[in-house]
């Protein structure tokens, strides 16, 4: 009993908010309690317009929502694969950055590569003073000798 | 509608088409990689008969090395010849300490390239005929003075 009453009460003065909608005088909290109004299952069919107007604007404000959505959730994914990604970039780079291949076979014992290492580092190194053994030559009297007496003979 | 869903299909290939190129691009970051001679390491490092070393901040000899980076290949005159043409290109700004020409053809260089960043750069190239055809490619970069990790290099063994 309690109930109806209250429901009576409740449209009347829905009745006075739409009212007062029309005459453009509601506020925003008196524009929500009429869309609370209308959210109602067992609302009268006179309320029929009011639902359909508020509707559409409840719509028309859901809109850009519906659509950034998408737009963060995808940038959210794509900033996680990234970091991800980078992470391991990282992790890799900073764990398995020393490494000696040997006919295609990785080996990651820093030992063995410096030991590789140092066998290239002697492979470029000239294996004898090249400047000294230069003027080595430079002051060999016989080989001076030897160049001059092909030019005697001529 | 249908424009929106293209709108939004446009914006997922987009940021796929980023992260791809972002992380293609990433392990070109280190500095050899403007050079010619970072194609040799990726085409020969994994091949039989090569045996490819890196070494990142490391002490060698004494030598604090940011990045130590060595070839040797075995057999290979092609590579050698592939290797000549790369330093040729490398050789662009760089002070060239060492060349040592055999028949006309150089058998070792050592190149100094200008610093990159705090980073003094050195690229040295030797090949040997005997006993079997060797080419040996080592990319250094290092804080300490190119002059210097010469000195180490250049002593007599």
């Amino acid at each position: 009993m309690n109930i109806r009453i209250k429901r009576k009460t409740d449209f009347s003065k829905l009745d006075q908010l739409i009212e007062r909608y029309y005459e453009g005088l509601t506020t925003s909290d008196e524009e929500k309690q009429i869309r609370d109004f209308l959210s109602l299952r067992d609302l009268p069919k006179r309320f029929e317009v009011e639902k359909e107007i508020f509707g559409y604007y409840d719509q028309k404000k859901k809109k850009p929502h519906a659509s950034i959505l998408p737009y963060f959730r995808w940038a959210g994914v794509a900033a996680t694969v990234a970091i991800v990604v980078f992470s391991l970039h990282v992790y890799m780079n900073t764990n398995q950055s020393n490494y000696a291949c040997i006919d295609g076979k990785r080996i990651y014992d820093v030992h063995q590569i410096k030991t590789q290492a140092l066998e290239s580092l002697s492979d470029v190194s000239p294996k004898t003073n090249e400047v000294e053994e230069g003027f080595k030559n430079l002051n060999d009297r016989d080989l001076i000798k030897q160049q001059l007496d092909v030019f005697s003979g001529l | 509608m249908a424009k929106k869903r293209n709108k939004m299909e446009s914006i997922k290939k987009y940021l796929v088409l980023v992260l791809i190129t972002g992380f293609g691009f990433l392990p070109n970051l280190k500095a050899q990689n403007d050079l010619q001679i970072g194609r040799v390491f990726e085409l020969y490092g994994d091949k039989k008969g090569s045996v490819m070393v890196e070494l990142t901040d490391e002490m060698l000899e004494g030598y604090d090395f940011s990045l130590f980076k060595s070839i040797t290949i075995n057999n290979n005159p092609q590579a050698a010849d592939y290797i000549r043409k790369c330093l040729t290109k490398d050789e662009t700004g760089a002070k060239k300490v060492k060349q040592v020409v055999t028949n006309g053809i150089p058998t070792s260089i050592y190149l100094q390239l200008p610093r990159k960043g705090q980073l003094f750069r050195l690229i040295l190239f030797n090949e040997t005929f005997k006993p079997v055809q060797k080419i040996t490619l080592i990319y250094i970069e290092s804080k300490n003075d190119s002059e210097d990790v010469l000195k180490l290099i250049l002593k007599k063994k």
